[in-house]
């Protein structure tokens, strides 16, 4: 009975205490459990989260600047890359200790207007002596696909699988194709009357007119060409419209000889001087 | 809480239960019933207590959820920090794609070291780099070009004007001088069968000359070829001069041929030019024995 009766006083001392921690509202930084020490990780998490979270902007924007001085380097703004790899090295390979590896790229940015997206592969083989890696397969698609100009090039590019080459020549292309926007955008502002895009700004063509010279028409086809080697040129020509009358009266041909003396002209002055030129000479009496 | 205070009201009448019977044993007087309250009573009472065991453990239960509840800021952080670790792989990525512009770099605390690739229809070749200290004037702190190339000519013309000018027309110069190295290499590796002598060549690689045989082992006379490039960014020679070596005048199929070739040289890669030879080759050895 003693022992039970121990029991009993036991259980309800116990019980007692049970009741207290029900109705005391817990202190988890005083209460020594496991509430407390799960709270001191999550704190050390954050120590160290913050830390480490810290460096990575760091890092990040270490990295961010790169790129941003890439892209205003080559003129080229990448958005995204990504990249597979897959062992091809077979069991054969292997006891020649060599090594076979192809890569698949997939590429998108753009440059100025131009978007483009790439998929292309490389085939890397390392043998004892050397490791050799060449660009197998190379899709382009580019957007604005109405640059005629471009799309020679593309297919040129793509045939030979040079992807340098393609970068090169589309920052050359773009800057040529801004410059050439830009000088025609000009010359409208200042000679609104007299030179009209038919096609707007960005076409390869300006036309000059003169209202007291009506019948009187000089086109400027300014091409920008991408040769074999994918060096980036301009190429201009002059084209005249003149009245029968006014040809009859043309002794001295220089109407037929006009196109070559452009040529020269620019040569001479520079395209944009040029063409200021040849707006002022047809113009002439209304500057006057 | 409130199910904390539901359960402790539960308790409590458990309690008052327990109690009223503790009561009720002691009024009955009698030992057995009292040993047998006594056992009824402990019996109660480890109810009692297993029950309060339950609800502590519930309510700390309870206080863990409620300090989980500010863990949603550790889970937003923890997603920020992937966030930020998966922007950083993809920037790494991006910085990793400049390599097939030809053009790439790094900033370094002087200023930039860039880096050029070249490459020949696809072949990716050597790498070089310029180093560059971003101070008025711009300078060249080291760089791994060659020699041949005329670096400070190029530096001389655009450098302080324009850095871009000049990283893009040194690309053009170390990508032909890669491009023409190759073209030479391939060339004595490839087709040395047909070569009927070394292959001469400058560091450069814009001067080369060759005797070659269409058919190497036969009586032809060998054809003598010297490949001028004076464009340093082409990859594609100048002057070509082929001549047939120890023959004074052609018979019509020769000259025809030799004249060939020229056009050839001019006009295609020198190892794909070879390549075409043997192809040909190929092709004449079926007309023989037709």
């Amino acid at each position: 009975m003693d022992a039970e009766l121990a029991e009993v006083r036991a259980l309800q001392a116990e019980i007692a205490a049970l009741r207290r921690a029900c109705e005391e509202p817990p202190a988890p930084w005083e209460e020594k459990s496991r509430v407390q020490k799960s709270f001191q990780a999550i704190h050390q998490f954050n120590l160290e989260g913050w830390k480490s979270s810290k460096d990575l902007k760091n890092q990040l924007g270490h990295l961010e600047s790169e790129l941003s001085f890439l892209s205003t380097l080559t003129g080229i703004n990448i958005r995204n890359h990504s990249k597979q790899t897959e062992d091809l090295t077979s069991t054969e390979m292997t006891e020649k200790s060599i090594r076979k590896v192809l890569q698949r790229h997939r590429l998108s940015g753009n440059c100025h207007m131009v978007t483009f997206q790439l998929e292309f592969q490389i085939l890397e083989i390392q043998n004892k002596e050397r490791l050799s890696s060449a660009v197998t397969d190379l899709n382009i698609i580019m957007e604005p696909t109405e640059c005629s100009e471009l799309s020679e090039f593309v297919s040129r590019a793509e045939e030979r699988k040079d992807l340098f080459m393609f970068f090169r020549s589309l920052h050359f292309f773009v800057e040529w194709f801004e410059y050439r926007k830009s000088t025609f955008k000009h010359l409208k502002e200042k000679y609104p009357d007299a030179v009209y895009l038919s096609e707007g700004p960005s076409s390869c063509s300006m036309g000059i007119r003169s209202a007291s010279q009506p019948g009187f028409e000089l086109v400027i086809v300014w091409r920008i060409q991408i040769d074999e080697d994918g060096k980036v040129f301009p190429k201009l020509d002059l084209l005249t419209k003149v009245p029968q009358r006014a040809l009859e009266l043309d002794k001295n041909r220089a109407i037929e000889t006009a196109p070559l003396s452009f040529r020269t002209l620019v040569g001479l002055l520079g395209i944009e001087a040029a063409l200021e030129s040849l707006i002022k000479s047809l113009c002439a009496e209304e500057n006057n | 809480m409130d199910n904390g205070s539901s359960v402790l009201a539960h308790l409590e009448r458990l309690e008052t239960q327990v109690s009223r019977s503790h009561k009720q044993s002691e009024e009955l007087q009698s030992v057995q019933a009292q040993e047998g309250a006594l056992g009824t009573k402990i019996h109660k009472l480890r109810r009692l207590r297993d029950e309060l065991r339950a609800a502590v453990r519930h309510r700390r239960a309870s206080v863990k959820a409620c300090i989980a509840n500010v863990e949603p800021n550790q889970t937003v952080e923890i997603n920020e920090q992937e966030a930020l670790e998966e922007k950083l792989e993809n920037v790494k990525a991006i910085l990793q794609a400049y390599h097939f512009t030809g053009l790439s770099g790094k900033l370094t605390s002087r200023g930039v070291c860039v880096c050029i690739s070249t490459a020949f229809e696809g072949n990716l070749l050597d790498s070089y780099f310029v180093d560059l200290v971003i101070q008025k004037p711009l300078r060249i702190h080291h760089h791994s070009v060659p020699v041949f190339i005329p670096l400070e000519e190029i530096a001389a013309k655009y450098l302080q004007t324009n850095i871009q000018h000049f990283l893009f027309s040194l690309c053009e110069y170390l990508n032909a001088y890669s491009g023409r190295k190759y073209q030479a290499d391939r060339l004595q590796s490839d087709f040395a069968a047909l070569l009927t002598g070394p292959l001469q060549r400058n560091p450069l690689c814009n001067l080369l000359s060759f005797t070659y045989k269409l058919d190497p082992g036969g009586q032809s006379f060998p054809f003598c070829a010297r490949l001028l490039y004076k464009d340093l960014t082409a990859t594609l020679p100048t002057d070509v001069t082929v001549t047939c070596q120890g023959v004074e005048v052609l018979s019509t199929s020769w000259e025809e041929q030799r004249a060939s070739h020229e056009t050839l040289f001019c006009t295609k890669p020198l190892h794909q030019v070879f390549a075409s030879f043997t192809r040909k080759g190929e092709k004449l050895d079926m007309s023989l024995v037709s």
